[in-house]
C-alpha cells in the first residue's frame, strides 16, 4: 500500500450555502469520513484548498472555528474560475478539501492584550475564527475593537454577525464604507482613515489586519504614526499556490513559502524579507 | 566494483535490461540528442555532449496526472496514479545526477511527493562520466566533477575498449550481470576541466545587489520565453490543474516558470512580481541564494543548457560574475 498522495482532497458533503455579499458566498462543509471529521482540527489563520472537480482548486482561508466542531466554513468571493465554479453548486453537492495548512494567529501568546482587528472587503475571512475565538473566551483577552470597511454596505461581509460581536463585553464594533447608500447612516470613509481618527492606543496592543494590499500599506502607515510596533502588527499574506505542501514554490518570497511559513506574519518579519510582497 | 565492459557486452546487457524494465537513453530524433523510450539497443546513442533536455521528467514529467476522479451512481471516487513499471535510466551524465538530487530536496521533503517518490524508487541511475567538456559547462564551479559518481547506482566511463563499470550502490551492482569480466586495474582517463565561475564569491555578495537596477536592465533583453527553465535540470515550479474530457476529470501537474507573467498573480488580479525584471531576479536568486538557505546547496548543476538555449544569450555565468563585482562595488 503506497502511503496516500498529498495531493488527494478529501471528499466532503457541501451542508450550506449562505449569501453574504452580492459577490460572495458562505459555503459549510462537511467532510464524508466520520474519523478525518474528529481529526481536521485548525486554528484561526489557517487555510485549505476547495477543489470544484473539473475546475481546479484553489486555496481559502478557514473562516470557522475548530473547537466549535459546526462544519468547515469557507467565504468565498467570486473572482476566477474555481470560485465562480463553487458559486454554482447547490447544497449536497461534493467537493474537495486539502489541509489545513500554514501557521496560524499565535492568539495564545495574545492572552491579555487589547485586540484590534482592522479588515476589508473578503479580508474579514481569517479574521472571523480571530473575532470568534475572542469572544468564546472573552476573559482571556483586553478590549476588543473591530474595524470593517467595505466598498459598500452591501459588501459587508459578516454584517448578520456584527450584532453578535458588539454585544460581547468590553467589544466595539466600527464600520465603514468607502461609498454609502440611500439606507446608509454610518461613515463614509477609507479603513486607514478611520483608524486615525479611532486612534487605538498601542499600550498592550495587538493589530490583526487583513483585505486588500493598498488598505493594509497605508493602515501600517496609520499604525506606525500612532506608535505601533512592527511586531505589535500582524498580517496574513496572499499568495499565489498551487501546493499548500512548500513544493510548486508559487507562493516563494524571499528565504519563505507563504503556505508553510505564512499566511501569518508581523511586519517586523515582513521588513525583513529581501523581496516586498 | 570496476570492471571493463565490451561495447558488445554492454549492447547485450542493456538488451538484458530492456526485457524486464523499461529502458530510457540517449537516442537521436532529427539531430537531437534526447532522453527516451528505447525500443532497440541500437537506437542508445552513447556519443554525445548532452542531452538537450535533462531527464527530469523520468521523475517530474512535464505534464501528469495526480489523479483521476470517478463518478459512479452519484459517488465520487478519487484514483492516484501509480508508477508501475521499474525503469532503468541509462547514460544520464554526472551533473544531470546532481541534478536529480537536487529535486528530491523539495520532491521528498515532508510531506513527500508519492508520486515523484514512486518515479525515484522505481528507476536505477546508470550515469555516464564526460570525457570531453562543453564551451557552456561548469560543474566544477558547483560542487559536481565530469566524472562524479555520487547520486548514481552504476557510473560508466567510455574508454578505447568499451566502459569502465563502477557500481555505486547494491542496487547498482545487482543490476549488472552476473557473469563479469575481472577487477580492473584500468584508470578512467582524467577528467577534462570545465570553465570555473566565481560562485562563492557572488554568492558572500548576492544579497546586497538585490535592489540593483542591473536586473531589470537584464531583463530588458528577456523575452520570458522560460526555456531556461524548461531545459533546467533542477527547476521545478509546477501548475496544478483540472481537464475535462467526455465526464473523465484529470487532476494534472504541469511544468511552470517563475518567467511567466502571472506566475505570482492572485485572484482579484494583484501580482506581486508584475515586472520582467522583478520575475529574471526571482530565477537567479531561487537558485543561489533562497533554496540554499532552504536546503544547503545551490541549485544548479553547471550543465549549461540555460547558457547554451537562450535565445538572448543570458548567461548565468555572467550573472554570477556580475553579481560578484556589483556586490564588491557596493560594498566599497
Amino acid at each position: 500500500m503506497e502511503p496516500e498522495s498529498p495531493f488527494i482532497p478529501y471528499l466532503a458533503r457541501l451542508q450550506s450555502v449562505t449569501d453574504l455579499t452580492p459577490d460572495t458566498k458562505l459555503f459549510n462543509l462537511e467532510l464524508n469520513d466520520p474519523a478525518m471529521r474528529d481529526n481536521f482540527d485548525y486554528s484561526p489563520g489557517q487555510f485549505a484548498f476547495l477543489s470544484a472537480f473539473g475546475v481546479g482548486e484553489a486555496p481559502f482561508c478557514l473562516a470557522s472555528v475548530s473547537y466549535r466542531k459546526a462544519g468547515l466554513e469557507f467565504a468565498v468571493r467570486r473572482v476566477g474560475t474555481v470560485t465562480s465554479a463553487l458559486h454554482e453548486l447547490e447544497p449536497g453537492a461534493t467537493v474537495g478539501v486539502r489541509g489545513p495548512f500554514g501557521n496560524h494567529f499565535p492568539l495564545e501568546d495574545y492572552k491579555g492584550r487589547n485586540i484590534i482587528i482592522i479588515g476589508g472587503g473578503i479580508g474579514m475571512a481569517p479574521l472571523r475564527p480571530v473575532i470568534n475565538t475572542i469572544i468564546d473566551h472573552r476573559d482571556d483577552y483586553g478590549d476588543l475593537l473591530i474595524i470593517n470597511g467595505a466598498r459598500t454596505p452591501q459588501d459587508l461581509v459578516f454584517a448578520p454577525e456584527f450584532d453578535i460581536w458588539a454585544a460581547s463585553p468590553r467589544s466595539r464594533v466600527e464600520l465603514t464604507v468607502d461609498r454609502g447608500d440611500e439606507a446608509w447612516t454610518g461613515r463614509v470613509a477609507l479603513v486607514p482613515d478611520v483608524v486615525k481618527e479611532l486612534k487605538p492606543s498601542p499600550e498592550n496592543a495587538i493589530t490583526i489586519t487583513c483585505g486588500p494590499p493598498i488598505m493594509i500599506h497605508f493602515v501600517l502607515e496609520a499604525l506606525r504614526m500612532l506608535g505601533f510596533s512592527d511586531h505589535q502588527i500582524v498580517t496574513t499574506l496572499e499568495g499565489k499556490m498551487k501546493c499548500g505542501l512548500g513544493k510548486c514554490a508559487r507562493c516563494n518570497v524571499g528565504e519563505y513559502y507563504i503556505c508553510k511559513d505564512g499566511p501569518v506574519f508581523t511586519f517586523e518579519q515582513i521588513s525583513r524579507f529581501i523581496e516586498q510582497f | 566494483m570496476t570492471f571493463v565492459m565490451s561495447k558488445e557486452d554492454l549492447r547485450s546487457w542493456l538488451g538484458q535490461l530492456m526485457e524486464e524494465r523499461t529502458l530510457i537513453a540517449p537516442t537521436s530524433t532529427d539531430g537531437l540528442i534526447l532522453f527516451q523510450q528505447i525500443a532497440r539497443v541500437e537506437e542508445v546513442v552513447l556519443d554525445f555532449d548532452n542531452t538537450v533536455l535533462p531527464p527530469k521528467g523520468c521523475f517530474f514529467p512535464a505534464t501528469e496526472t495526480l489523479f483521476t476522479v470517478q463518478r459512479e451512481d452519484g459517488r465520487i471516487n478519487l484514483i492516484p496514479s501509480v508508477v508501475a513499471r521499474e525503469t532503468v535510466l541509462f547514460g544520464l551524465r554526472p551533473c544531470d545526477a546532481n541534478g536529480i538530487a537536487l529535486l528530491d530536496k523539495p520532491f521528498l521533503a515532508e510531506p513527500s511527493d508519492t508520486l515523484y517518490q514512486q518515479h525515484r524508487d522505481k528507476t536505477i541511475l546508470v550515469g555516464l562520466s564526460c570525457n570531453k567538456v562543453s564551451p557552456e559547462c561548469f560543474c566544477t564551479s558547483v560542487g559536481g566533477a565530469p566524472n562524479d559518481s555520487s547520486h548514481l547506482d552504476i557510473l560508466l566511463t567510455k574508454i578505447e575498449e568499451g566502459c569502465i563499470i563502477q557500481a555505486i550502490t547494491e542496487r547498482g551492482k545487482a543490476l549488472l550481470p552476473l557473469k563479469q569480466a575481472p577487477q580492473t586495474e584500468a584508470q578512467p582517463p582524467s577528467p577534462p576541466c570545465p570553465e570555473v565561475v566565481p560562485v562563492a564569491g557572488a554568492l558572500e555578495v548576492i544579497r546586497q545587489v538585490f535592489g540593483d537596477t542591473y536586473w531589470s536592465r537584464l531583463a530588458d533583453r528577456c523575452i520570458h520565453c522560460n526555456l531556461c527553465a524548461y531545459v533546467c535540470p533542477t527547476c521545478y515550479c509546477f501548475d496544478v490543474r483540472d481537464y475535462e474530457d467526455g465526464g473523465r476529470i484529470e487532476r494534472v501537474r504541469t511544468w511552470e516558470s517563475c518567467q511567466s507573467p502571472g506566475f505570482t498573480r492572485i485572484a482579484g488580479g494583484y501580482d506581486p512580481r508584475s515586472s520582467g525584471g522583478a520575475r529574471l531576479r526571482q530565477r537567479f536568486y531561487h537558485k543561489l541564494l533562497y533554496f540554499a538557505e532552504q536546503f544547503g546547496a545551490i541549485s544548479c548543476v553547471g550543465c549549461g543548457r540555460c547558457v547554451k538555449f537562450c535565445p538572448v544569450n543570458i548567461d548565468i555565468r555572467e550573472v554570477v560574475r556580475d553579481i560578484q563585482s556589483l556586490g564588491v562595488k557596493g560594498g566599497a
